[in-house]
C-alpha cells in the first residue's frame, strides 16, 4: 500500500470518545483534550504553547477550510487556523 | 514619557493609537495589520505614544512581531499600555503576565467595552485590576469612550506601579528567586526567560546547581520547562478569570458564525470570492471608468460632445466644454506669452498631469472597494479558504493579502507580506507581488485597451489582464519555489480568525480620501516634474533650437529652410539608444517614444501615458493619432502593456522590496526576474504578432 492510500484510509477512521490520536485526525465538530506536544519546530512549538495549546486544554474543531485544509479550531475563547501537517504532533485525548 | 501599545494582534491597538494622537494610521480587520512602529503625541501634552505590531507573546515568531519585544523589552518604554481584546481575554492575559515580568508599569485597557454586553461577557474591572496588580481601564477605541481617563491617569501618573506580581506556584517562583540571583539574570524576566531555555538566552551563564534544580522540577511536572511555564500561565489566567469575568450566556457573535456558513461553504466559498472579486473590479474599471473618463477627458482637454459607455451600449450627449488645458493656453496667449510657454503649460503640464488625472473617478472606486474588504474581515477569511492551493505553489494563504491590497498599491502590499512566518514563502510573495496591476498601471491597461477592443468593451481587457496577472503569479510560484528554493521544511500557517466586523463608515471614508488625495498629490508633484522634463527634452533639439513644426510630416511642405521635428529632440536621441531594447516586443519597430515612455515607468507606472501624452503632444485619448505612436497594433499593444505591467515596479515599490528583503542582492534578483520575464513575454507576444500580420 502506498503512503498517500495509507493517508487515505486513515483520514476515515472516526475517533470515538476516549481515544488517544493525533489532534490532525479530528473530525469537524469533535472536541478534545490536549495530552502532549512532540515537535521537533521549536519555534512552531514556542508558537503554539503561546497560542495557548498546552497541556489540558479543550479544542474544539470548529471549521475546515472548503479545499479541506487549513482547520479552524476553537480554544480559549477565540478561534485558530492552523494546518494539518502543524497540528500533526499534537497528541490530544477525545472528549466529544 | 514614552508609552508603548502593546497587543494581541487585531486587538485595536491601532485605533486607540488614533484616537490618541488625533492621528490616521491605517486600520484592517486582519491579524497583523501594523507591521512597523509608529510614533505620535498626544495632543496637548509630552506623552510620545508608540504604536506597535500585535504580539501573543515576548518570544517572537514572526519578523514584525520581534519589533514589538525588542522594543518592550530592549528599550524599556516608561508605560506599557496593553489593549485586551475583551472577548478572548484568556490569550490576552498570557501577555499581560509577561508584560509584568519586564518590571515597567503596564496599564490594561479592555477594548471594545460596546461590544461586550452585546456579547454577553461582563468583566469586573476591579477585580481585574487586583489580580494582575496593575491598573486596568474599560475603553472602546471605536466609539472613544474611556479615552479621556486613560489621558488622564497617563498625565497625573495615578497608574499603579508595578511590583513584581508573582504568578507560579511557590516551588517555581523558589526557583525563579534562585536563577535570579545568577549574575547572567538581570532580572525577573531574564530569569524565566533561561529557566525556559529560549534560545535567545542560551549563551547566558548559570551554574551547574541552577541547572540540576530546572531539571529537577521538569522531572516533579513530567513536563519540559517551557511547556511548564506556559502551562502554569494558564492556571494562573484560569484563576484571574474565574474571578473576574462572567459568561452571561454563549459567547461569540452568533452573525459572525452565520456568515461564516455563507462565506467558507464548501461549495459556495470558491464562487463567492471569484465574484466578490469580479464585481469590484468590473465595478471600478468597467463600470465607474467608462462611465467617467469621457467626462474627466472633457474638462481637462475640452469637447463637444460627450459620449457614454456602459457594457457594450453607448450614448452620446452634446456638450461644449473648452476644457483646462485649451483655456489656460489660451489666456497666456492672450496675456502676451510666448509659443513655449503655452507649450510648456498646455503640452507638457495639462497634457502630462491630465493624463493621470482622468483616473481619479475609478481609483475612489477601487480604493473604496478594498478598504471595505480589508475592514470586513473578508480577507482574513479568503486567506483561510486559499491556504491549501497557495501551499501548493509555495506560497502561503497570507499571500493573498499582499495580492489583494497590490491593487491598489505595491508599497502596502509588500510590506503587508511580513506576517508571513515563512522566510521562502513570504520572499516569493514579495517577489510576486508586483505582478498585480496597481492602481497606476490601470492607466496604462485602459489606454492600451481601446486598441483591440471597441472602448464599450474596454473593461474586458482589464478585466484579463487581472486574470493574466493571477495566472503569471501561479505559474511563477509553481516554478521558483520547485527550482530555487531546496530543501524546503514543512511552513507553518498559525493564524487568528478574527470575527466578521461592519466597516466603520469614517474610517473607511478617511481611508479612501487619504488613498486618493496621495494619488493626485503624485501627479502634482513627481508627474508634474517629470512632465515638464519629458517636455523639455521633447520640445529642444542638442543645441537648443525650440521645435515649433511637431508633425515629421509637416518637414515636406516646407523643404528649403531646415526645420526640426521631433525626431531631433533630445529625447528622440535619448531614446534611440535604448530603442533596440523595444524592438522585438514593438513587432519589429525601432520606436524611441514608447522606449523613453516604458523606461519611465520606474518614476511612477502612470508616468508612461504621461510620457506618450506629452510626447505626442496630445490629450491622453488621442495618443494613436499622433504619428509617433501609430505603429502600434494590437499585438504590439498587448505586448507593450505587458512589459509595462509586468517589469520592474516603479521606485518606491522596488526600495520597499529592499527593505522588506533586507538584503539588496535579493531586491536586484527579484526586479531582474521581474523585467527579464516582462521582456521575453512582450517580445513573445510581440513576434508572435509579426509572424501573424
Amino acid at each position: 500500500m502506498t503512503r498517500k492510500q495509507l493517508k487515505k484510509r486513515e483520514s476515515r477512521v472516526v475517533h470515538k470518545k476516549g481515544d488517544v490520536c493525533k489532534l490532525s485526525e479530528l473530525k469537524k465538530g469533535q472536541t478534545c483534550k490536549v495530552l502532549s506536544m512532540t515537535n521537533d519546530n521549536k519555534a512552531l512549538r514556542r508558537r503554539l504553547l503561546d497560542m495557548g495549546i498546552t497541556k489540558g486544554v479543550l479544542i474544539h474543531i470548529k471549521k475546515l477550510s472548503p479545499l479541506g485544509d487549513p482547520i479552524d479550531i476553537e480554544l480559549r475563547d477565540y478561534e485558530l487556523c492552523i494546518r494539518k501537517a502543524d497540528m500533526e504532533e499534537i497528541e490530544v485525548e477525545v472528549v466529544d | 514619557m514614552r508609552v508603548a501599545l502593546v497587543g494581541n494582534q487585531n486587538s485595536g491597538k491601532t485605533t486607540l493609537f488614533n484616537d490618541l494622537t488625533g492621528s490616521n494610521q491605517k486600520i484592517g480587520n486582519w491579524p497583523g495589520v501594523t507591521i512597523e512602529r509608529k510614533e505620535g503625541h498626544i495632543r496637548g501634552t509630552d506623552i510620545v505614544v508608540v504604536d506597535l505590531p500585535g504580539i501573543y507573546s515576548l518570544s517572537p515568531y514572526t519578523a514584525e512581531e520581534e519589533i514589538s519585544r525588542q522594543y518592550v523589552v530592549d528599550e524599556k518604554p516608561d508605560v506599557i499600555i496593553d489593549i485586551i481584546d475583551s472577548l478572548c481575554i484568556e490569550r490576552s492575559l498570557y501577555l499581560v503576565s509577561q508584560l509584568i515580568e519586564t518590571g515597567t508599569d503596564v496599564i490594561l485597557a479592555l477594548n471594545m467595552s460596546d461590544i461586550i454586553d452585546r456579547e454577553g461577557v461582563s468583566v469586573d474591572v476591579e477585580k481585574l485590576s487586583k489580580a494582575c496588580g496593575c491598573s486596568a481601564v474599560s475603553i472602546s477605541a471605536k466609539t472613544k469612550s474611556g479615552i479621556p481617563e486613560l489621558i488622564e491617569m497617563l498625565e497625573k501618573h495615578t497608574y499603579k506601579k508595578n511590583k513584581g506580581l508573582k504568578i507560579f506556584p511557590k516551588d517555581i517562583e523558589t526557583l525563579i528567586g534562585v536563577v535570579q540571583k545568577e549574575p547572567s539574570a538581570e532580572n525577573r524576566f531574564d530569569a524565566i526567560k533561561i529557566i525556559e531555555k529560549d534560545p535567545r538566552y542560551a549563551e547566558k551563564y548559570v551554574s551547574d546547581e541552577v541547572n540540576s534544580e530546572i531539571e529537577n522540577i521538569e522531572t516533579k511536572y513530567d513536563m519540559d520547562s517551557e511547556q511548564l511555564i506556559a502551562s502554569l500561565r494558564y492556571d494562573w489566567i484560569s484563576d484571574v478569570k474565574g474571578s473576574a469575568i462572567t459568561l452571561k450566556k454563549e459567547k461569540r457573535s452568533v452573525i459572525s458564525d452565520k456568515l461564516d456558513k455563507v462565506f467558507l461553504n464548501k461549495w459556495a466559498a470558491i464562487p463567492l470570492f471569484i465574484v466578490i472579486m469580479a464585481v469590484v473590479y468590473i465595478l471600478a474599471v468597467g463600470l465607474v471608468g467608462s462611465l467617467t473618463v469621457d467626462v474627466m477627458d472633457g474638462l481637462i482637454n475640452g469637447t463637444d460632445s460627450l459620449e457614454l459607455n456602459l457594457f457594450g451600449a453607448s450614448w452620446e450627449f452634446e456638450w461644449e466644454f473648452t476644457g483646462l488645458g485649451p483655456w489656460l493656453a489660451d489666456l497666456l496667449g492672450s496675456v502676451g506669452a510666448s509659443g513655449w510657454a503655452q507649450s510648456l503649460v498646455a503640452d507638457g503640464i495639462i497634457a502630462g498631469v491630465g493624463a493621470i488625472l482622468n483616473f481619479v473617478p475609478q481609483i475612489i472606486i477601487l480604493f473604496l472597494c478594498l478598504s471595505v474588504l480589508e475592514s470586513t474581515g473578508y480577507l482574513s477569511r479568503v486567506a483561510f479558504l486559499l491556504d491549501r492551493l497557495f501551499h501548493r505553489i509555495g506560497l502561503n494563504g497570507k499571500s493573498l493579502i499582499p495580492f489583494i491590497v497590490g491593487t491598489g498599491c505595491s508599497v502596502p502590499a509588500i510590506m503587508s507580506a511580513r506576517t508571513i512566518e515563512d522566510e521562502h514563502e513570504r520572499n516569493l510573495t514579495i517577489t510576486l507581488t508586483p505582478f498585480m496591476p496597481c492602481s497606476a498601471k490601470l492607466p496604462i491597461i485602459s489606454l492600451f485597451a481601446q486598441f483591440f477592443f471597441p472602448a464599450s468593451y474596454a473593461w474586458l481587457v482589464t478585466f484579463l489582464m487581472y486574470i493574466a496577472a493571477i495566472v503569471v503569479i501561479i505559474l511563477c510560484a509553481w516554478v521558483l519555489s520547485r527550482v530555487f528554493i531546496k530543501n524546503r521544511t514543512a511552513s507553518a500557517y498559525i493564524s487568528e480568525l478574527p470575527a466578521w466586523k461592519a466597516p466603520n463608515g469614517a474610517y473607511v471614508g478617511r481611508d479612501v480620501f487619504d488613498k486618493t488625495m496621495a494619488f493626485i498629490k503624485r501627479a502634482g508633484t513627481i508627474i508634474l516634474l517629470c512632465s515638464i522634463v519629458v517636455w523639455f527634452l521633447v520640445s529642444f533639439t542638442w543645441d537648443f533650437h525650440y521645435i515649433e513644426a511637431f508633425d515629421p510630416e509637416a518637414i515636406e511642405e516646407a523643404a528649403d529652410v531646415v526645420v526640426y521635428t521631433v525626431d531631433d529632440s533630445l529625447l528622440a536621441n535619448l531614446g534611440r539608444a535604448i530603442s533596440w531594447i523595444f524592438y522585438p516586443m514593438l513587432g519589429g519597430n525601432l520606436s524611441w517614444a514608447a522606449s523613453v515612455s516604458a523606461i519611465q515607468g520606474l518614476v511612477a507606472k502612470e508616468q508612461v501615458i504621461s510620457s506618450m501624452a506629452i510626447i505626442a503632444r496630445t490629450s491622453e485619448e488621442a495618443i494613436f493619432e499622433s504619428s509617433l505612436f501609430s505603429f502600434f497594433t494590437p499585438w504590439s499593444a498587448v505586448a507593450y502593456m505587458t512589459f509595462t505591467c509586468f517589469s520592474a515596479p516603479c521606485f518606491g515599490a522596488i526600495s520597499t522590496m529592499r527593505k522588506e528583503f533586507g538584503s539588496s542582492r535579493q531586491m536586484w534578483k527579484a526586479i531582474g526576474f521581474q523585467t527579464g520575464l516582462a521582456w521575453v513575454l512582450a517580445s513573445i507576444i510581440g513576434l508572435i504578432g509579426m509572424a501573424f500580420v
